[in-house]
């Protein structure tokens, strides 16, 4: 164990006084050496060559000995494992077991619909969409312990296992996409509304993602409500339980949001006034077609 | 002398468990100095328990001694219970050189000022002619080449060195310098800082038999102190007083031991605790309980 290790040390060697500390190492002459400045480096170096003109040959080349040999960017072969991985999405894994561990404590409420503002406020993500992070991810850890019915609102759910344990509890999930300015308003919705900016309009998912969106069987947004009611009965049926009563639901349970809506109860649109506590919404004609198109 | 009831009224603060034989004891025992006729009842040492916010997952709590300035004989009265979240962290000393630098510079201000050239005397004027004088040529008195002429990318005014540590930082300082006070047997906890005598060299004699090194950094509840040990104090070098909001990193690590009173360790271990959990930002942030 290393802090063990380090009081160990402690005991044996000499008191720690204001003389004793060590000096961190981007003080020490040897490496200010080693990393020179770089308004140092252009006040020492030469105002004329190929170095300050930008003129250098490319790597693997003497200029002088050439004779058809090809740079060394031509001769490496290309070995693209990691392409395409500027524009792929992430999501951030929650277990059914973090998600069931949470209404236990009392943290999040399952009598009201289960929000990605309402995780984010538990500070226990931290989702950032400058990163290609697009939200959460249902992970199917914990499926024989999860049993509350919630009304869960993720981005993207991976296994069967998940969706059938909520909902064999009674509960229902949606897949939902959010593009990054909408993600950024709905991670803190506080700092958010204090910064004075109407609520976006939310927008559609891009190609390589409407498939998955549209799919029921991912209970996507943007799918069929009959095929969903479909797949939930053949869920039940592959995994062997009974769909409780759609009557007994409460009404919260059937609240679903507009694909361009973000917030539970506020549109696309409207700017709220947190100091004053108000809401202004937009009258003229072409906003309002704007945000409700 | 030693008050005995008020020891049982600081303990009560941190709430005990098991304190039946300093209870069943108080009426018969009276302390006076140097007394070996009179010996404390208790054969034992105690442990007295303390309820520790925040228990930690890994580490058990710490024990330390609980000594008394009242009396030169070094009995200890019990043991005392350490949260380790405070008094167990790693030693990180680069931590503990960023907080001493930021003590120290935060209230520099250099006020050099080296006026440019545009607040200099007049610069019209050749000192002498361009020919003939045999001299090298000049064109004012007051070039950078010359004594007394302006400096080109001189200092400007006072300068400001002042900029706040971050506060998790001054935390982690804080919680490493105690670490380290600890585990190299530099710490020592009483139960009040009462002296019966005013006398300088009592506490001197003291110090010196338990071989409290030549600085002692006495730690308190709140700035009132008795007036014995201030007394004490002031007439010795090295022997400095203090209350818990002036706690810092740099008068930890500069007095060689350091004497906390049991009141002074709640208080510190409450503040300490509050501040490592918490996860608001500052704006968001409660008030702190109990300001001094």
């Amino acid at each position: 164990m290393p802090i063990e290790r380090g009081l160990q040390y402690l005991r044996q060697m000499q008191r720690v006084t204001l003389k004793n500390l060590p000096m961190p190492l981007e003080k020490t002459l040897k490496w200010q050496k080693a990393h020179p400045d770089e308004t140092k480096i252009k006040a020492i170096m030469s105002r004329k060559g190929p170095i300050s003109r930008n003129a250098l040959p490319p790597y693997g080349i003497d200029p002088i000995q050439a004779e058809g040999r090809l740079p060394w960017i031509l001769t490496v072969p290309k070995e693209p494992y990691y392409e395409g991985i500027e524009e792929a999405r992430q999501y951030l894994p929650i277990s059914l077991r973090t998600l069931q561990r949470l209404i236990d404590l009392r943290r999040i409420n399952p009598e009201k619909p289960i929000d990605l503002p309402v995780l984010c406020n538990t500070k226990l993500f931290s989702i950032q969409p400058d990163q290609r992070q697009f939200g959460l991810q249902l992970i199917d850890e914990g499926a024989d312990l999860f049993s509350t019915p919630i009304n869960l609102e993720i981005q993207w759910v991976a296994s069967e296992l998940a969706i059938a344990a909520i909902e064999r509890c009674g509960g229902v999930l949606t897949t939902r996409y959010f593009d990054p300015i909408s993600l950024s308003a709905l991670i803190d919705a506080k700092k958010f509304f204090e910064r004075g900016e109407p609520i976006p309009r939310c927008d559609t998912p891009p190609i390589n993602a409407v498939e998955y969106y549209t799919d029921p069987k991912q209970r996507g947004y943007l799918a069929n409500p009959d095929s969903i009611r479909e797949e939930r009965q053949r869920l039940a049926q592959k995994y062997g339980y009974k769909l409780p009563d759609p009557s007994k639901f409460s009404s919260l349970f059937r609240l679903k949001k507009d694909p361009r809506q973000i917030f539970y109860g506020l549109e696309p649109g409207w700017l709220v006034n947190l100091k004053d506590q108000t809401i202004l919404k937009p009258t003229d004609s072409k906003f309002q077609t704007f945000y409700h198109s | 002398m030693l008050r005995s009831l008020s020891l049982v009224k600081i303990l009560r603060n941190c709430s005990l468990q098991s304190i039946r034989y300093f209870e069943s004891s108080t009426q018969s025992s009276s302390f006076s100095p140097e007394s070996s006729a009179n010996p404390i009842p208790q054969q034992l040492p105690l442990i007295v328990s303390r309820q520790l916010e925040y228990p930690h997952t890994r580490y058990p709590p710490l024990q330390a001694w609980l000594e008394t300035l009242g009396q030169k004989r070094d009995d200890k009265l019990g043991i005392v219970d350490l949260h380790p979240s405070i008094w167990q962290t790693s030693p990180r000393l680069d931590i503990l050189y960023e907080n001493i630098e930021w003590q120290k510079t935060y209230k520099k201000i250099d006020w050099a000022y080296t006026p440019p050239h545009h607040e200099y005397p007049s610069m019209r004027g050749k000192p002498w002619p361009q020919k003939g004088t045999g001299r090298a040529r000049h064109k004012s008195k007051f070039d950078p080449q010359w004594k007394g002429g302006y400096k080109v990318h001189g200092p400007k005014g006072p300068t400001s060195f002042f900029y706040v540590l971050p506060k998790e930082k001054r935390v982690e300082g804080l919680c490493t310098a105690l670490t380290v006070k600890l585990h190299q047997n530099d710490v020592h906890f009483v139960d009040s800082l009462d002296l019966p005598t005013h006398q300088p060299t009592y506490l001197q004699e003291l110090a010196e038999d338990r071989f409290w090194g030549p600085s002692v950094l006495f730690v308190d509840d709140t700035d009132i102190m008795p007036h014995n040990i201030m007394f004490a104090s002031a007439k010795t070098e090295g022997f400095t007083l203090m209350p818990v909001y002036g706690l810092n990193v740099y008068s930890i690590l500069k007095h060689t031991t350091l004497v906390l009173t049991i009141r002074a360790l709640n208080k510190i271990e409450k503040k300490l605790l509050h501040a490592l959990h918490s996860c608001d930002n500052p704006k968001d942030q409660p008030a702190p309980p109990d300001e001094p």
